[in-house]
């Protein structure tokens, strides 16, 4: 008895390999394999790319602007005029209840908020190379920061 | 480090009080409904003990505007306009105004006289301090031009003035990197920046001018000095600092009724250090928020400010020397309260969780120039 609840238990598995293989989907072992030092690197690589495109969007670099095709102001104003550090972004309050769009928003909806009414500038849109490297320099910036979402 | 040099024993004149008073501001707009659609509330004076046997008199400071050229921007042009209505108004007039630098955002002649003529409204007196924005892009050659030497001092009516220059000692860090006047301007416009070090300072020369103007000078007589800079050390990854700072306490030690008041910070700020008190004026042009770390633990916090008013959180002050021989300085804000009742309303209760990083950019040559 033990022995055939076994072989169903290994024929099943067996069958699920083969459904999974016949499908032509991966069978998501990529994140079994260990990462190599170079991958790491890599990765981070990747990440401090992005921190700073950002960190030149959010002080106001034009050649960037252009590159990425944004206007994040019109008034010569740029993020870090009133965020040096991006301080008194709180990127770890988000989302919560923000009073200026009267609305519960993500730190993505208060990005575009300032670049519109603090910076009169043209909304990015919420999946752009330019909102995902602003809102990677905010979170690099201030990384440490205790998260409390919710507050303000 | 203030805590370090505030020894027992070691305080400015106790005379001053620090009162909280509120009282409707009566709008100084010709024209205006009084005290109805443009009023706002001085909730707060510094009240101190300035001069002996003084005349009363009024001063006014006004600061930070930042202009840019009227093409590009006109919302900091609208605000030192009618900083400089209010101030025409004002009746009595005021003595003189003191104008506290950074009148211009990129030292761009263009700013600098735009500047000149708005402060033209002002018919009283006048007298300047350059800010760094001022400065940097032709070592201040068009600021002299237009408004004189950068340090000077007068007495007037028992009390003696100093005007400190702050900005013009920067070390040089353009040079070796072969930056053209307009990368260096960008990068002293830059508040976080790091390429420009710790370019604030007062330096030898004018140290020594300082020691030599205030040798005939009695020891409790009333100084008062203007800098663009704090003469304290607050938060030195944003320059707000004066690097010589200390040097600067040294040449004033012996004297027990010194009063700086100063820009750039853009915030409300108290702070004492031995005898001497400083008081950080609002800005005309934008707010900054409070420093992670280093606010003077004197300092009342403003209000938290609404990024999306233009108005909120700046404006000038009022310096009125009474016949009483104090000395009230009302923060002339434009909007709401200025100082937060509740920590959730206060701009240092947004300090509590910030932990902040210096910026990666400027450490790596490719990628420096922002702002050019």
């Amino acid at each position: 008895m033990k022995r055939l609840r076994k072989m169903r238990t290994i024929l099943g598995a067996s069958l699920c390999l083969l459904l999974v293989v016949a499908s032509g989907q991966n069978p998501a072992f990529a994140h079994k394999a260990k990462h190599t030092p170079e991958q790491l690197k890599a990765f981070e690589q990747a990440f401090l790319e992005q921190v700073k495109v950002g960190d030149l969007l959010f002080h106001g670099d034009g050649d960037t602007q252009k590159r990425l095709d944004v206007t994040l102001s019109n008034t010569g104003m740029a993020c870090a005029m009133c965020h040096p550090f991006a301080s008194d972004t709180h990127p770890y309050t988000f989302p919560k209840f923000q009073e200026q769009v009267s609305k519960f928003a993500t730190l993505r909806d208060m990005i575009n908020w300032c670049i519109e009414k603090a910076a009169e500038g043209e909304k990015i849109e919420d999946d752009s190379e330019a909102m995902k490297a602003l809102e990677t320099y905010i979170y690099w910036s201030t990384r440490g920061s205790k998260l409390e979402p919710g507050t303000h | 480090m203030d805590r370090v040099l505030r020894q027992p024993g070691e305080h400015p004149d106790r005379t001053m009080e620090l009162t909280r008073r509120m009282f409707l501001h009566k709008s100084l707009l010709a024209g205006a409904a009084a005290g109805v659609a443009s009023a706002g509330w001085f909730p707060w004076l510094n009240t101190l003990d300035l001069a002996f046997g003084a005349e009363a008199f009024k001063f006014v400071w006004v600061s930070d505007s930042h202009l840019y050229p009227k093409t590009l921007n006109t919302r900091f042009v609208d605000k030192v306009t009618r900083a400089m209505k209010e101030v025409q108004a004002m009746s009595p007039p005021a003595d003189f105004l003191i104008y506290g630098g950074d009148l211009a955002q990129l030292g761009d002649p263009v700013e600098l006289d735009l500047g000149a003529e708005i402060l033209k409204e002002v018919t009283i007196k006048k007298v300047f301090i350059p800010g760094e924005h001022d400065w940097y892009l032709d070592m201040g050659m068009k600021w002299e031009k237009l408004f004189g030497n950068s340090s000077w001092t007068f007495d007037h009516k028992g009390v003696r003035f100093i005007g400190l220059d702050t900005v013009s000692r920067g070390p040089d860090y353009w040079t070796a990197k072969k930056m053209t006047p307009k990368e260096r301007m960008g990068h002293m416009a830059t508040l976080d920046g790091s390429v420009a070090g710790s370019w604030a300072g007062v330096g030898r020369d004018q140290l020594l001018w300082l020691s030599t103007t205030l040798s005939n000078w009695p020891k409790n007589r009333p100084v008062v000095i203007f800098s663009h800079n704090p003469l304290y050390e607050y938060y030195p990854p944003w320059n707000f600092w004066v690097r010589d700072w200390r040097e600067v306490h040294e040449v004033l030690k012996p004297f027990t009724n010194v009063t700086n008041i100063h820009g750039h910070t853009h915030q409300v700020l108290y702070n004492e250090i031995g005898k001497m008190r400083s008081i950080g004026m609002l800005a005309t042009s934008w707010t900054w928020p409070y420093a992670p770390e280093g606010v003077p633990t004197l300092t009342k916090c403003k209000v938290r400010v609404d990024p999306g008013d233009p108005f909120d959180g700046v404006g000038w002050s009022k310096l009125t020397v009474s016949a009483a021989e104090k000395l009230e300085n009302d923060y002339v804000m434009w909007r709401k309260d200025i100082l937060g009742e509740t920590p959730w309303d206060s701009g240092c209760a947004d300090n509590a969780n910030q932990i902040l990083s210096p910026r990666l950019a400027d450490r790596e040559w490719p990628y420096y120039g922002a702002y050019k």
